[in-house]
């Protein structure tokens, strides 16, 4: 499985979101720091799901961070999250 | 990896004796990363006055910040030795008016225009 059905799938299994966008967004850091080879370095996270109602903002990434998994997070370079209800 | 004990020391020492303190990759002067250059934008755009911690400078900081939060990203924004947020968050607070809030709340000084010229141009 690549990084992308990765995070797609643990995201699906956690929160069973209404949307649910994974974009590998590591072509626009091309030279960046953290660019690898063949992308899939920087990720761009949109989901919208009931389970993050009355969490904070803090709490709602922490929860995202813990269903992807240490080790999973450790790989990424970036992770941009836009979390709502 | 685990944090030393003395890193851990040191980022207590930092975090509650600045009022404002961004751990980051690079300096407020010269970010070396986009996401860490966005949050330092926003505060010195907002005339904050905050000390900048550059995590590139030392490993031992920059595995010790991510424990000491539980966050496993940089750039990580304290205010009065708590931890407000990473780049998603500090941006979309800044669009909210949030941050104003925690600022007027914290008694922590900053550019109240500048903020509106910023939810302006992005709103």
């Amino acid at each position: 499985m690549t990084r992308t059905e990765r995070i797609e799938t643990r995201l699906r299994e956690a929160f069973s979101p209404a949307h649910l966008e994974v974009r590998d967004d590591s072509e626009s850091h091309r030279g960046h720091a953290g660019y690898q080879e063949g992308g899939e370095s920087h990720f761009v996270v949109v989901i919208r799901a009931k389970a993050f109602e009355d969490k904070s903002r803090i709490a709602r990434h922490r929860a995202v961070h813990e269903a992807l998994g240490k080790e999973l997070v450790s790989e990424i370079h970036a992770l941009s999250l836009d979390i709502d209800t | 990896m685990t944090t030393t004990d003395d890193a851990k020391t040191q980022i207590d020492e930092t975090v509650k004796s600045n009022d404002v303190v961004l751990y980051m990759k690079g300096s407020k002067a010269m970010p070396q990363c986009g996401f860490s250059s966005r949050v330092a934008g926003v505060l010195n755009y907002m005339g904050v006055d905050y000390k900048d911690v550059d995590v590139l400078a030392d490993n031992d900081i920059r595995q010790g910040i991510k424990d000491y939060s539980d966050w496993p990203t940089i750039p990580q924004l304290y205010v009065k030795g708590e931890f407000v947020g990473g780049c998603d968050i500090i941006t979309e607070m800044t669009l909210s008016g949030e941050l104003d809030k925690l600022f007027e709340q914290n008694g922590v000084t900053y550019d109240k225009d500048a903020a509106d010229k910023i939810r302006e141009a992005n709103g």
